[in-house]
């Protein structure tokens, strides 16, 4: 999805061909969004298909000198897009998500163990992350660092849902601990 | 590196028998010059209890705690006065700045209880304020400082004077994500130019910040973090 209007977008600014399109890709996206060239090249010919990009002159055959061009349907529909917010596709389907629903339900599984094994890996990939944000330029580097941004309150919404998830299960944990009626605690929990 | 802080089985504990609470179980922990270490855990967990007996603001139960090679646990009152005006500075969550003294004044206490000339304190202030980015407003008072400022400046009295090490307990709470991110690159450079900061803080993106993330839990220090070697960056599109 986002690189058919990445490709667009690069389009509508002027014709290009399909290796200007993958490093020009790569730039915008901070550097570190790798795209492969064939992959451009099967966006492209997906775009022309729907009738958004068309082809100039006719190089036939030779995938690589061809240049393309944005149509006026490819305008009005990248447009669009800009224009809408972007809606979650699938919420709560990733693996963590999963993981963490069947631990709990488990029973047999430490549960407070899984959760620390998970913060711990999320703050380490979060200093990973600030350490090349503390190298960037703030001038320079603005793709990039709006990118680690993006990849950095991600990683600690995550860690904030996980403290979430360990403090329900501690009031639960604290709740069974301590029975409206004191002082029948003979048999070990 | 330079050890300049050591917990050595250091334990807190508050009453005594039925109703003694355990802040802090023995914990051993080393931090060195250049190191920025992050605290982090739920809260009641002893986070402030361990920066505390740092800062010299209380002593523990049992153990050890060693600042800059001295045993605060066994220093007369004079002595940790003199430790927490030159060596150790704090930055108190709700900032403890003194509504009545400008920026440059609430920044130049430490010194002048430390018996240093006005002149040579307000110098010394200056120098602490610019190195927080705040030159220009030492004839401000706390009121007239937004909330950024007012915690640069809670910083630049923790430093002030050359003090190496830094202990802050959730500096960062209330800031806004860009005012917390240029809090944390000072703390960063006080660490980066040979100093040592504790950062006490719930917000993971700060403790990011850190060399080394340490996890309380219960007064145990139950796990550690360090930078991951590879960081992937968004990877290849889908
Ligand atoms: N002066 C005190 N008297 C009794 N209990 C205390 C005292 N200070 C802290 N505690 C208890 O010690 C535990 C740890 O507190 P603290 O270090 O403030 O936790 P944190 O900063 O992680 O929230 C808590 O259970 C707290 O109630
Ligand atoms: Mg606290």
């Amino acid at each position: 999805m986002s690189v058919r209007y990445g490709l667009l977008a690069l389009l509508d600014e002027a014709p290009s061909h399909g290796y200007n399109l993958k490093t020009a890709f790569e730039r915008r996206t901070g550097g570190s969004w790798a795209i492969n060239i064939g992959q451009v090249y099967t966006t492209i010919q997906r775009l022309e298909r729907d009738g958004l990009v068309e082809s100039l002159g006719s190089s036939a055959g030779d995938d690589e000198r061809r240049e393309y061009r944005i149509t006026p349907a490819g305008r009005a529909q990248l447009a669009t897009w800009f224009e809408n917010p972007v809606v979650a596709e699938a919420p709560a389907r990733d693996e963590l998500t999963i993981k963490v629903l069947l631990a709990v339900a488990a029973g047999d599984v430490d549960v407070t163990a899984l959760l620390q094994r998970q913060r711990r890996a999320s703050i380490e990939q979060l200093q990973a992350y600030t350490r090349r944000k503390a190298k960037a330029d703030p001038k320079r580097d603005v793709a990039f660092l709006i990118l680690l941004d993006a990849l950095i309150f991600r990683t600690e919404a995550e860690i904030r849902w996980l403290d979430a998830c360990d403090a329900r299960i501690r009031s639960l944990a604290s709740a069974a601990a301590a029975p409206p009626t004191a002082g029948s605690k003979e048999t070990d929990g | 590196m330079t050890t300049l802080v050591e917990l050595d089985g250091a334990a807190r504990w508050f009453g005594a028998g039925h109703t003694q609470v355990t802040a802090l179980h023995p914990t051993s922990l080393t931090v060195g010059a250049g190191e920025l270490l992050a605290v982090m855990g739920p809260s009641g967990s002893g986070k402030t209890t361990l920066l505390s007996l740092v800062g010299g603001l209380d002593k523990p139960s049992a153990g050890r705690v060693v600042v800059d090679g001295q045993d605060v646990g066994s220093l007369k009152p004079r002595e940790l006065a003199i430790l927490r005006r030159r060596t150790v500075g704090y930055v108190f969550q709700d900032l403890n700045l003194l509504a009545g003294l400008t920026a440059r004044e609430n920044v130049a206490i430490p010194l002048e209880l430390d018996g240093r000339s006005i002149g040579e304190a307000r110098a010394a202030a200056n120098a602490a304020l610019e190195s927080v980015g705040l030159a220009s407003l030492g004839d401000r008072f706390p009121d007239d400082l937004s909330g950024g400022e007012q915690q640069r400046v809670a910083i630049a009295r923790a430093l002030v004077g050359g003090r190496r090490i830094l202990l802050a307990d959730e500096p960062t709470g209330a800031l806004d994500s860009m005012t917390g991110e240029s809090v944390m690159r000072l703390l960063r450079a006080h660490c980066d130019n040979g100093g040592t900061a504790i950062l006490v803080t719930h917000d993971a993106a700060h403790a990011a910040w850190a060399d080394r993330v340490v996890f309380l839990r219960d007064g145990r220090l139950v796990d550690e973090a360090h930078p991951a070697p590879n960081p992937e960056l968004a990877t290849t599109a889908p």
